[in-house]
């Protein structure tokens, strides 16, 4: 079953004069569960697709369910309560806010669904754990090498229990070694039914994906 | 569930401005010296009004104060000086107004001989014996320290008795008791019957404070007729000097508060009916007061729009650090949004944190402006000072209020951040 379907996506900017055709009609549904890698040279309008799936941004035409819901043509506000309950992303840099300690990054999320600080503490420590981060949890993430960090981007994108989880090159930020301990680390929440979407140049993540999407000047150029 | 939001805002807030603490505290000192120096004039101002107040209340605010003046000296009556010079106030004015204003119960007329001496054994003071009348203490406001003033059996008999005031009896009296000595004043020997407490005079009440604080000597004004006549000869610079003043001061008092400016209208009539010239003054501590209370409002009004200058200048100080906040910050924001914070919420967390600074230099610069009025100018400078509530809450709810005034702005830039442009700066 559909956990989240485009239909028709269009998506046009204006950049002075000019107009930039960054999503031609692009149709995919994915389902619950769904491990995607989407690849694809730069420009071809990848990262504009995952921020709408994000509910970053709304497409200039066309439709897009998330559970029952189009939320195409909702205001900032809706948008916004979306990404609270529905969505958690991973950043290549992984966007950890300075000042908030391991566990606190963690609650950001939560504090937005306006979860008492106590649920919320709870919450976050059981995810650090998982994470493998449980000794961390008071640490700024400047104390933190690169893969920790994501760590704890990937257990905050854990903690509003979301439909789907975006991530954008993921391990584009950190050495091999690393890099693999991050896959692993998203194929056990695959294995532990999350979806998760990202977007990659690095074939060795898209190997680690159940499916691979592939796009080019603006659409899916295949689908395996 | 709303208090809880608020703590959880607040809490953030202060744990963000806490990182950068220096640079809130330097970011806040413009609301700091502005409230506190608001704070500091205005209990400097309260301080000098009450003062001023105090001391013209002492007079009395029922009474009414004629005093004698020598007239400004015109070519016309420089020739007619040649003898005595004969000026001020009369019996016959003081019989005038008890007659036209019966309402004005109490009419105390008082003179003056300056610069006599009054001697005791060796011990000799230049002082000014008044010659007054029994009820002269009440309607003055003066107390009694020792012994009784003067009455009507002495004014009757012509007694050779005096009171004191407080000046003269620490210069004569150093270790005695006054009570029941002789001192003499020019050639007559007085009794001391009775001792005046001091009166704290201080100068700026436009003078008019300025009697009582000089050393003094009371004696009933029937005796002072008989010793010294009309006429007062001096010898000044080599040259006699004769002047003819009757009476050098008289208070009318009048009953209730209400009718002191008529009474004082009426006798101001009545005076220059038997005046030619400008002779007397009328002084009335009510209208002192009054005008003493409108300078104060004007000052107000003058430390007020210092103040809010001080304090705008402030808000603009806390809205060009909030500024650049706004954009140190912009991934953080981008941050934020993407995981789900409501523009809402962004200008509530940069609003929450202006006004938590802006209130928090207020409460630092209501607690200096409590502290340094009374330890530092009042113990430096010898001025009086009064810190009152309402200055404090003025100041410090404005401080508020400029907070959230030029926090919006920031906090509306911050809101409308495109998410994926903030989650792009670096």
């Amino acid at each position: 079953m559909a956990i989240a379907q485009v239909v028709d996506l269009v998506k046009t900017y204006r950049m002075g004069a000019v107009e930039v055709h960054a999503l031609r009609g692009v149709d995919l549904a994915i389902n619950e569960g769904d491990y995607m890698a989407i690849m694809g040279p730069s420009g071809s309008g990848k990262s504009t697709f995952l921020n709408l799936l994000g509910c970053l941004d709304t497409p200039t035409r066309g439709s897009y369910f998330l559970g029952e819901q189009d939320v195409a043509r909702l205001s900032d506000a809706q948008l916004s309560h979306i990404r609270c309950h529905r969505i958690g992303f991973i950043f290549q840099s992984y966007n950890l806010i300075q000042q908030l300690s391991v566990v606190e990054n963690i609650e950001v999320p939560l504090y937005y669904q306006g979860r008492s600080a106590h649920e919320s503490r709870l919450r976050a420590t059981a995810l650090a754990e998982q994470v493998g981060l449980a000794d961390r949890a008071t640490h700024r993430p400047h104390e933190l090498s690169g893969g920790q960090q994501q760590r704890v981007a990937i257990a905050r994108a854990m903690a509003n229990d979301p439909f789907i989880i975006l991530a954008d090159e993921p391990t584009g930020n950190l050495d091999s070694a690393t890099g693999t301990e991050i896959l692993a680390l998203l194929d056990s929440l695959s294995q532990q039914g999350k979806t998760i979407i990202t977007v990659t140049h690095d074939e060795h993540v898209a190997t680690s994906a159940h499916r691979v999407v592939r796009f080019g000047d603006g659409r899916i150029v295949s689908d395996t | 569930m709303l208090g809880f939001r608020v703590q959880r805002t607040v809490s953030m807030g202060l744990k963000s401005l806490w990182l950068h603490k220096l640079r809130a505290v330097l970011t806040a000192l413009g609301i700091i010296l502005g409230v506190t120096s608001v704070i500091v004039m205005l209990a400097v101002g309260e301080g000098a009004s009450q003062a001023v107040q105090a001391q013209i209340r002492q007079l009395g605010s029922n009474n009414i104060i004629l005093r004698s003046k020598k007239p400004p000296e015109d070519s016309s009556t420089a020739s007619a000086t040649t003898f005595a010079l004969s000026y001020g106030l009369k019996y016959l004015d003081a019989e005038r107004i008890k007659a036209t204003v019966p309402q004005a119960d109490v009419i105390v007329p008082a003179r003056h001989i300056d610069s006599e001496y009054i001697v005791r054994y060796h011990h000799r003071v230049s002082g000014t014996v008044v010659g007054t009348v029994p009820w002269y203490t009440e309607v003055a406001k003066r107390t009694l320290s020792q012994g009784r003033f003067l009455t009507s059996l002495d004014m009757h008999r012509r007694a050779t008795v005096c009171v004191l005031n407080g000046p003269i009896v620490r210069k004569l009296f150093p270790f005695h008791d006054p009570l029941g000595a002789v001192v003499k004043a020019g050639s007559s020997d007085y009794r001391v019957v009775g001792v005046l407490e001091g009166r704290n005079a201080a100068p700026g009440a436009n003078g008019a404070a300025s009697e009582g604080s000089g050393v003094e000597i009371y004696v009933p004004i029937t005796t002072l007729q008989s010793r010294y006549g009309d006429t007062i000869f001096k010898r000044r610079s080599g040259q006699f000097q004769a002047t003819q003043v009757e009476l050098h001061r008289i208070i009318v008092r009048s009953p209730s508060l209400d009718e002191v400016v008529p009474i004082s209208k009426a006798v101001e009539q009545i005076l220059a009916y038997g005046h030619t010239k400008q002779d007397y003054e009328v002084v009335v501590p009510l209208q002192l007061l009054e005008s003493a209370e409108e300078t104060k409002r004007l000052t107000n009004l003058l430390l007020g729009s210092i103040a809010a200058i001080s304090l705008l200048v402030g808000g603009i100080g806390i809205m060009n650090i909030m500024l650049a906040t706004v954009t140190e910050r912009t991934r953080e924001i981008g941050i934020r949004r993407a995981l789900g914070a409501r523009r809402t919420d962004i200008i509530v967390q940069f609003l929450t944190e202006t006004i938590l600074l802006a209130a928090g230099g207020g409460l630092l610069g209501v607690a200096l402006g409590v502290v340094l009025p009374h330890h530092v100018v009042t113990r430096f400078f010898d001025a009086p000072t009064i810190v009152t509530a309402r200055p404090c809450i003025l100041a410090f709810s404005v401080s508020v209020g400029v907070g959230l005034i030029f926090g919006i702005y920031p906090a509306y830039r911050a809101a409308t951040m495109d998410p994926i442009e903030a989650l792009r700066h670096e």
